[in-house]
Parts: structure tokens; sequence; C-alpha cells
């Protein structure tokens, strides 16, 4: 039986031979080095966000506290002329500054410190302080009281680090005399940009991304989808359509400048909006994230499968029920997230806005999308470029600001993908 | 054979995909009261021909139809023809089971919901229930109605698919090899499901199943490379057909 005629020349496959398993083994050992390498790659690039976001908090984490002094004033004896009446309300601030507050504060600190340090060692925006303390309580206005009030830049540099060799003396002598002490600075989160670094903040430039992001998105989300979906669905394939679709492909690889000099000759030069705006911003920027929604969604209307609309259609569903019942909907998660890489591209994007004139100096946060406004990357870039030692931490308490915003948009996009992912 | 003009009348239809002849001068008449079967080898174009009834062809970009297709004498390729209500009127069950990613009662009630057929939630869920039932998967699925369509077997996804067809109430019904993916019990059901709809719907069903065709129908049509080889009584094509390369196929002679 075991010499009968073989089936045919080919012997039988020996799995045992140790060629065989050598094979074997090689096979597995270089899918071992191909999953090691994968897990490297995670995590260097695990490694370098955790850096970035470090060594920015580490940096940053100066520029969102202040240095505070405590210092007497004796509001008895500066002889403040002003009516405790008027201490209600909006009259507060006035009937203050006519009273001549600023004067007094700064008299407090020549009495406190001595007519040398007393005249620089508070921040510019000290009174302020004072003032909003009175406001919450009139009845020290009769009264010594010693307030925590913020110091002025130098000093400030010197207590939270190597500062110049004349700080570093007051902050030393302050020290030893228990003076100073550690806050959170709330105006760096609630103001606009200032020259003074100890009263510059971050919330003038946020308000103005958010504003410039809303523009963005509400024009380029739906002019981008309805392009993907008239291109996908309606438009006829032709020589025309390939233009069209190699066109929006070009446009999305167009260096961020030349969107600025569009914007810049466009919005500013022919329809005369006005400069700076987060108006103009987020219609420049739309420019440039609508090639990156138009891409992203056809990709995901091109990925729903057609015997989904085939069966739709066979139902005797129109066209148009077909996109809004059930492409849409299988297409959304993809339309989700080239969204957000498009919104978090215009939300890093510097040149353009330069272009348009968002890098001037605005000292109020904008009310509304036409009030001149300046917005996150450009302000890292303006704070980045001050000669004052005190902008340095202000630059890397603003990246972080900026990351933060970052994240959290990335992570709402997460959550609505998963919101609408369907489960096949 | 039947005391009724024909439901639908093709005439002279040729089908092309691009340069490519998919479909041959081919004329076929579907009755109202009988089941007609579309056999033939793989690739012959039983699917295209069906697919121009509906006009589902439409959506394949290359394909040009020509030739006259009426409907109860309403020719379906003029420009008067509305499609929607022609694809409403014509229902289709897939070759590929296709269910929506949605849940197994919005399958069902779909077609219902954007034609209007039903005015209230409950009149809509009467549908959905006697459409499940005919289609012979509403034991199986009553408790799960809000599970998705996607997680059902294959078999039960087809079913599903007859049952969203027929929750439309068309008046003809195309099949296109309903049975490939199912087990002979599921087979057996969808058979049986085709006789209760038998008389109410015009019924054309592709099928490769020799046996099938010969339960089933009532007229067969074999086609072979593009053209209408042989068309006639189911028994006649059977036990006697005229050409030779019928009785090839059907005696399972042909490769
Ligand atoms: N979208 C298309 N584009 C180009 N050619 C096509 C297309 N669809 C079908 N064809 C061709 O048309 C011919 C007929 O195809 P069809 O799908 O109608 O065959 P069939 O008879 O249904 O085959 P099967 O029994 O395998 O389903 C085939 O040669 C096929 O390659
Ligand atoms: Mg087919």
């Amino acid at each position: 039986m075991s010499n009968a005629a073989p089936f045919s020349t080919r012997r039988p496959t020996d799995w045992a031979t140790p060629a065989m398993q050598s094979r074997v083994r090689r096979r597995y050992r270089a899918e071992r080095r191909f999953r090691l390498l994968g897990l490297a790659a995670v995590t260097l690039s695990g490694a370098f966000l955790l850096f970035l976001l470090g060594s920015m908090l580490l940096r940053g984490a100066g520029g969102f506290l202040e240095t505070r002094v405590a210092m007497p004033i004796d509001f008895a004896r500066a002889s403040l002329d002003v009516d405790p009446r008027r201490l209600q309300g909006r009259a507060a601030d006035l009937a203050l500054a006519g009273a001549g507050l600023e004067g007094a504060v700064d008299d407090a600190a020549v009495a406190a410190f001595g007519p040398d340090l007393g005249g620089r060692i508070l921040s510019d925006g000290a009174w302020l302080r004072v003032r909003e303390a009175i406001k919450d309580d009139p009845s020290v206005l009769s009264r010594r009281v010693v307030m925590s009030l913020p110091v002025a830049s130098p000093i400030d540099v010197a207590a939270k680090g190597p500062g110049s060799v004349e700080a570093e003396a007051v902050v030393a002598s302050l020290r030893s005399g228990d003076l100073l002490s550690t806050g959170l600075n709330r105006e760096f989160l609630l103001s606009a940009d200032s020259t003074d670094p100890t009263r510059a903040g971050i919330w003038g430039a946020l308000k103005g991304s958010i504003l410039t992001m809303l523009v963005t998105l509400l024009l380029a989300f739906p002019i981008g989808l309805l392009a993907a979906l008239y291109l996908e669905e309606y438009a006829p394939k032709n020589r025309w359509t390939d233009l069209i679709e190699v066109s929006i492909n070009n446009l999305a690889a167009v260096p961020s400048i030349i969107f600025g000099l569009l914007g810049l000759a466009l919005f500013l030069g022919t329809f005369g909006l006005p400069r700076s705006a987060p108006l103009v911003g987020g219609l420049t920027l739309a420019l440039l994230t609508m090639p990156v929604i138009v891409i992203a969604s056809r990709n995901a209307i091109k990925a729903v499968p057609p015997s989904i609309r085939d069966a739709a259609l066979g139902v005797g569903a129109s066209p148009i029920q077909v996109v809004f019942h059930h492409v849409l909907p299988l297409a959304l998660p993809g339309i989700l997230t080239g969204t957000i890489i498009g919104m978090a591209r215009a939300l890093g994007e510097t040149a353009p806005l330069l272009m348009i004139g968002m890098r001037a100096f605005i000292a109020a946060p904008p009310d509304g999308i036409t009030d001149p406004a300046t917005v996150l990357p450009v302000q890292v870039f303006l704070w980045s470029d001050e000669v004052g030692r005190g902008f340095v931490e202000k630059t890397s308490a603003a990246i972080v600001v900026l990351l933060v915003f970052l994240l959290a948009m990335n992570a709402l996009a997460i959550h609505l993908r998963n919101r609408f992912e369907t489960r096949w | 054979m039947s005391n009724h003009p024909p439901k639908i009348t093709a005439t002279h239809v040729n089908v092309w995909y691009g340069a490519k002849k998919a479909i041959d001068d081919v004329s076929i008449d579907i009755d109202q009261d009988s089941v007609t079967a579309l056999i033939g080898p793989s690739g012959c174009g039983k699917s295209t021909f069906l697919r121009t009834l509906n006009r589902m062809n439409d959506t394949v970009a290359n394909a040009r139809v020509q030739g006259d297709i009426r409907l109860d004498g309403e020719d379906i390729y003029s420009p008067d023809m509305d499609v929607v209500q022609l694809r409403a009127r014509v229902g289709m069950v897939f070759q590929k089971p296709n269910p929506f990613p949605k849940s197994i009662y919005e399958n069902v009630a779909y077609g219902p919901r954007i034609h209007g057929l039903a005015s209230s939630r409950s009149e809509l869920e009467g549908i959905v229930q006697t459409s499940l039932k005919r289609a012979g998967l509403w034991e199986e699925v009553k408790d799960r109605l809000s599970d998705s369509g996607t997680a059902l077997s294959g078999g039960q996804q087809q079913r599903l698919c007859i049952a969203r067809a027929i929750a439309v109430d068309p008046e003809v019904i195309l099949m296109d090899e309903p049975c490939s993916a199912l087990d002979p019990i599921a087979t057996a059901k969808i058979e049986e499901l085709i006789h209760a709809l038998k008389g109410r719907y015009a019924i054309a069903i592709v099928t490769h199943n020799m046996q099938q065709a010969a339960r089933v129908s009532q007229r067969t049509a074999f086609f072979h490379l593009g053209q209408l080889v042989e068309y006639g009584a189911t028994t006649e094509i059977f036990t006697n057909p005229r050409e030779e390369r019928t009785r090839d196929y059907i005696t399972g002679r042909y490769g």
C-alpha cells in the first residue's frame, strides 16, 4: 500500500524539517520586530507631546501667577474726598478716580518703601486693585489697612527667577521682611494685551480666536460640505469636474500667507471691510479651511457603500432623501474629523492674519466680529518679540492657553465622532 | 396564459456598459399574476436586465439603455416618468443583502414613511409587523426590533430586505437571487413567500437554482451572453426546450 504509485511527482510537504521550522521562527521574529518598531514610534510621538506640554507648562506656569507685596495704606490720612453714597454701581469708578486714588496709592508706596523704591515697586495697575477693594468694602476708607498689591514687572521677574541685580536686591530685602506673596494672576485670564507684562492678558486674544473660529466654521463648514455633496452626488464626471477636483487639491496645498494676501486684496481692498477684525480673519481662514473640508467630506461620502444608496433608491427614496437620510449620517464622522483638522490648522495660523492687520496692539477685547482684535497664535508671536523680560513667561502661558483650546476642540471632535459613529 | 395584459412589456432592449454590450435585443413580457424566472450562466446579464425594469441602471455612470419598456402601458424611460415613484411601484431585492445600518424597525418603516403610507404611528407599526410576518422574519426578530439590521445573519438580512421591499406595497417585485445566501430552510420560507405573494404582485426572480426556478415560476427566460435564448412556460422550458443551449444549461452540461 505504501509503495503504490505516487499521485504526483511532488513529495508531500514535511512541516517538521529544520529548514521549515527556522522559516516559521523567522516569520515570528519579523512579526515581533514590526510590533516593537510600531510601539517605539507611538512611544516616541507620545514622548514628544509630553515634552512639549511639560516644558510649556513649566515655563508658562509663572505667567498665570503674580507676585504681590504687602503694603499698608492709611486711607484716613490720605484725605480722599469721596462721597460714600456714590460708591455704588458704575459711578464708583469715576468717583474714586476723581478723588485722586491713584496718587494716594503712590503716596502710600513712597511712605512705606521710601521715595526711591516706592516710586517703582508697584505695577501700574496696582491702584485698580485698591479701587476694587474699596468698592467691595467702602468702610476701609476710614481705616489703615494692609493690602497685597501686584509688583512691577522687573521685581516680579526677579521674584520668580533670576532677574536684574538691582531687582534681586529688592526682592531679597522684601523677602526678609516677609512682605512678598504669590497669587493667581486673574488679570491674565480676564484682560487684553498691555505694554506692561504684569497687566497683559490673554482674554482679548482668546476671544478674538473664538470669534474668528466661529466665522470660519460658519462659512467653511456649510460651503465645504455643500460643495463636497454636489461634486460627489450630482456633478457629472467630466473634464470640468476633474479640473475642479485638481484645483481644490491644489488650493489645500497653497501656502497660507498667500491666502493672507488674497484676503488683504479682496476683503480689505475691494470690499472695504474693517482691518484687524475677526470677520476678515474668519473669512480669510475660511478660504484656507474650505478645501480641507471639501476633500475630507468627499472621501467620507465616497466611502459610503453604493449598496446602501441602491437600497434607498430601491424603495423609492429621492436622491436628496438618499443623501440626507443615508449618505450624510454615515459620512458624518469622517466629515467632522476633516472639519476639525481644518479648524485646528486655522486656529494655529499666524501668517495670513498678519497680512490683514491682526498684529496690531489691541488693548481691549473685541465686542463683536467687526472690532479690532488679535488671535492666540499672533499674540504668542507678538509677545515673543517683546524685549521686556516679563513677556517671556507670558509667551509660554499664551502657548499653554492655545494648546488647551486646541485639545478642547479635538476632544469635542472625538466626542461628536463617537456619537455619530454607526455600528455595522 | 393570462387574461390580463402583461404588467411589464420590454421590447428590443439593449444595454451598454461603456462600449461593452451587456444586453442584446431582449424582449420579454412579465405577467401580472405569475412568477417569471430569469436563468442563465453567471455574467450573462440577468441582473442588468432586471435593473432596467426599475431604472436602477440610471445610477451606473456608464450604463446606457435603449429600447421600449412599459409598465401598464406607460413608457418608464419617457421624460414624464417619475423615477422615484416608479421605484416605489417596482420594488427590488438585491443580490447581496443590503439592510440600512439602522434598526430592524427603521429598515422596514423607512419606505412607508417617505411615501406617507401610514397616517399614524400604530398604522406604521402594523405595516412593519405584517411585512416582517410575510417575509417570514417576524418570529425571529419581534423581541429585538430596535437592534441593528446589520447585526442579523446573512439569511435574516435578506428576508429583512424582502420585508423592506413589500412594506412599500409595490405592484411588481424584482428579486435578484434572493436565496443565494440562504440555507435550505430559509430558502423554503422565501419560496413559500413567493407563492403567497403571487397574484398580488407581479414577480420576476433571478436564480441559479434550476429546481427553484421550476418550483416557483410559471414562466422562465433563459439568458446567454446578453441574449434571450428562450422564453416560455416553465414546464415547457424544463421538459421540452426548443433550443440546444437551453437544454445543455438546465441539464448542467454548461461550464
Ligand atoms: N457596472 C458595470 N460596469 C461595467 N460592466 C458591468 C457592470 N455591471 C455588470 N457589467 C458586465 O455586464 C455583464 C452582465 O452582468 P450582470 O451583473 O448583469 O450578470 P448576471 O447575469 O447578473 O451574473 P451573476 O449571475 O453572476 O449575477 C457582465 O459581463 C458584467 O461584467
Ligand atoms: Mg447578477
